[in-house]
């Protein structure tokens, strides 16, 4: 058979940019962890570190504004009802900001999304999801301890920590897997690239080298499991093709799902006590689903960007080679190894996702 | 196209993630102070005293389940317990205070003289960090200032610094953060009276107290 001709072979360089985005996604998201050491790490020392500026500055302020105006509007809540109007607006766009702000959900999900190579559309159900299981963990939390319970703050500090830990550790779990599933597929990707004939010398004219391939031993080789992708590459091995895009994989989803929205956002938490002081519960719960459903949209846009990114790196790598399919799976283990390292920090308390200082110890 | 797509997609990604660590952490919690640095009567600066009053949302949310003889009075005795919590919390981030003398850091010792009051929906933290030593020392620097974000600091508008049993010959001056966008407050002509040789422009985002004795 021969290839279409828009798979014509591709520059290396292509390929090599590729790796390379692939080192430095992994490398600067390390670093970017690594650099958030806060007070449980090395403490910063001499000067005080500048305020955010720029648009992380405008985002944190945006956000903190609107925080404010939360406790104001439940207030007046309590006066007049419509009012209530006005605080699930507040609440949903305060929650477009936090998301846009720091947090460790969007990287998780988005990692998780590169690694496993998922869909644009399942990258937006898992966002909406992980939002939902926010709002509801935290609905349940103060529903159970502060309100029914009428547990103190030391007490809902201790679920906090626990539904934490078990969160992060699952993080670490759904990284691991995909490290050990990807590591697997890099393997067979290196193991194709090995029992490929040599490359032909620079400026031999494309058609032979395809010529060579085609009617080569290690076409009949490479074809026992080869699958003609949708961008002409081959996807490579058997073990990616049953364990990723397969009818199972909505399990995996919900793991993700489950390790991301399992920690309730302190926010919502603190609305909702408040909320619960002035009487006013169903308000709060109303304000923590809407901040749920602005979260969602600020991190399906971020994840779908994420498996846009993904999607044009799987163009450009010229998967027919086997060293285009080699800087892929690269990039797919780095995704994961991401997940674990930001799974392990938090877990290990080197990064804070949002603590309540002062009162939970 | 597609080169130009990929091209602009990954720096995209790449900025987005860096953004998601880089901003550090977003406050939930509010803090007014109203400060002092205490002086013994030989003239050593012994110790600074805070009153921190929490922002309403916190403040509720500080004092949920807290058992009281009188519904929703809380005295001082019922939110000792919470006070211990808030102190034990506040080791942990050096209680957000640093100080120098002479440009040499001093340490402190644990707090003592804590209380709580709730007053007006909220809730205020009364506690005195006194210093490893007195010092008696020309120049003392106080900075207030979470590094990690959480707590978001801000002098009071009315009495927010005093030097208690100083001599007379010392003069405080503080300076508010303005580089911190969420931070209305305009920069106050005692700022730019403050800023002398010794104080150091990097430093604007904290909330700085400047002793000077003469």
């Amino acid at each position: 058979m021969t290839s279409p001709p828009r798979c014509r072979s591709r520059r290396p360089w292509l390929v090599l940019v590729i790796a390379f985005t692939a080192v430095v996604v992994a490398a600067g998201l390390l670093d970017v962890a690594l650099a958030q050491t806060g007070p449980f790490g090395v403490r910063p020392s001499g000067a005080p570190p500048p305020a955010p500026e720029g648009l992380v500055g405008w985002l944190l302020a945006k956000q903190a504004e609107f925080y404010r105006a939360l406790s104001t509007t439940i207030r007046a809540a309590k006066q007049d009802g419509s009012a209530v109007v006005g605080l699930l607006g507040l609440s949903f766009v305060y929650g477009i900001f936090h998301a846009a702000g720091p947090g460790h959900g969007k990287a998780v999900i988005s990692s998780y999304l590169v690694a496993n190579e998922e869909t644009w559309r399942r990258g937006i159900v898992l966002s909406f999801a992980s939002a939902l299981l926010q709002a509801l963990v935290a609905i349940t939390i103060v529903g159970i301890a502060a309100a029914l319970l009428h547990a103190t703050t030391r007490t809902m500090c201790g679920t906090d920590r626990v539904i934490e830990i078990v969160s992060y550790a699952l993080i670490i779990a759904v990284g691991v897997r995909l490290l050990l599933v990807k590591g697997r597929s890099l393997l067979s990707a290196w193991q194709t690239i090995r029992h490929q004939p040599l490359p032909v010398p620079v400026g031999a004219a494309v058609t032979p080298s395809d010529h060579l391939h085609h009617d080569g031993r290690q076409d009949h080789h490479a074809h026992a499991g080869h699958v003609h992708g949708e961008f002409c590459g081959h996807s490579h091995g058997p073990a990616e093709l049953t364990d990723l895009t397969g009818p199972g994989g909505w399990q995996r989803g919900l793991s993700a799902i489950v390790a991301v929205g399992l920690r309730p956002c302190s926010g919502a938490i603190l609305v909702l006590v408040f909320a619960l002081a002035q009487g006013l519960f169903w308000a709060g719960v109303a304000a923590t689903f809407a901040m749920g459903l602005g979260t969602a949209i600020t991190v399906a846009a971020i994840a779908t960007l994420a498996v846009g990114a993904r999607a044009v790196a799987a163009r450009f790598a010229d998967q027919r080679t086997g060293f285009g399919t080699l800087a892929i799976r690269g990039i797919e283990l780095g995704a994961a190894v991401v997940i674990i390292v930001f799974g392990a920090l938090l877990l290990g308390g080197y990064m804070m996702s949002e603590r309540l200082v002062v009162v939970c110890s | 196209m597609l080169n130009r797509l990929f091209r602009c997609l990954i720096p995209a990604l790449l900025c987005l993630s860096a953004a998601d660590g880089t901003a550090l952490a977003h406050p939930h919690v509010w803090v007014t102070m109203k400060s002092e640095l205490a002086y013994a009567p030989d003239g050593s600066a012994t110790g600074v005293r805070h009153a921190w009053t929490f922002d309403e949302m916190f403040s509720v949310f500080a004092t949920q389940g807290l058992e009281t003889k009188q519904k929703g009075v809380f005295t001082r005795e019922d939110l000792a317990p919470l006070a211990e919590v808030n102190v034990t919390s506040l080791k942990e981030y050096d209680f957000f205070t640093y100080a120098k003398a002479n440009g040499k850091k001093l340490g402190f010792n644990d707090p003592v003289d804590y209380w709580l009051e709730f007053t007006n929906g909220a809730l205020t933290l009364h506690f005195t960090l006194p210093f490893k030593a007195p010092v008696k020392a020309p120049n003392i620097d106080l900075e207030i200032y979470d590094p990690t974000w959480f707590v978001d600091f801000a002098f009071a508008d009315k009495d927010p610094f005093h030097l208690v049993g100083a001599p007379s010959t010392c003069k405080a001056s503080i300076g508010r953060p303005n580089g911190n966008a969420a931070s209305t407050a305009p920069l106050g002509e005692q700022f730019f009276n403050s800023l002398d040789a010794s104080s150091n422009y990097g430093s604007r985002f904290a909330n700085k107290v400047w002793v000077r004795c003469t």
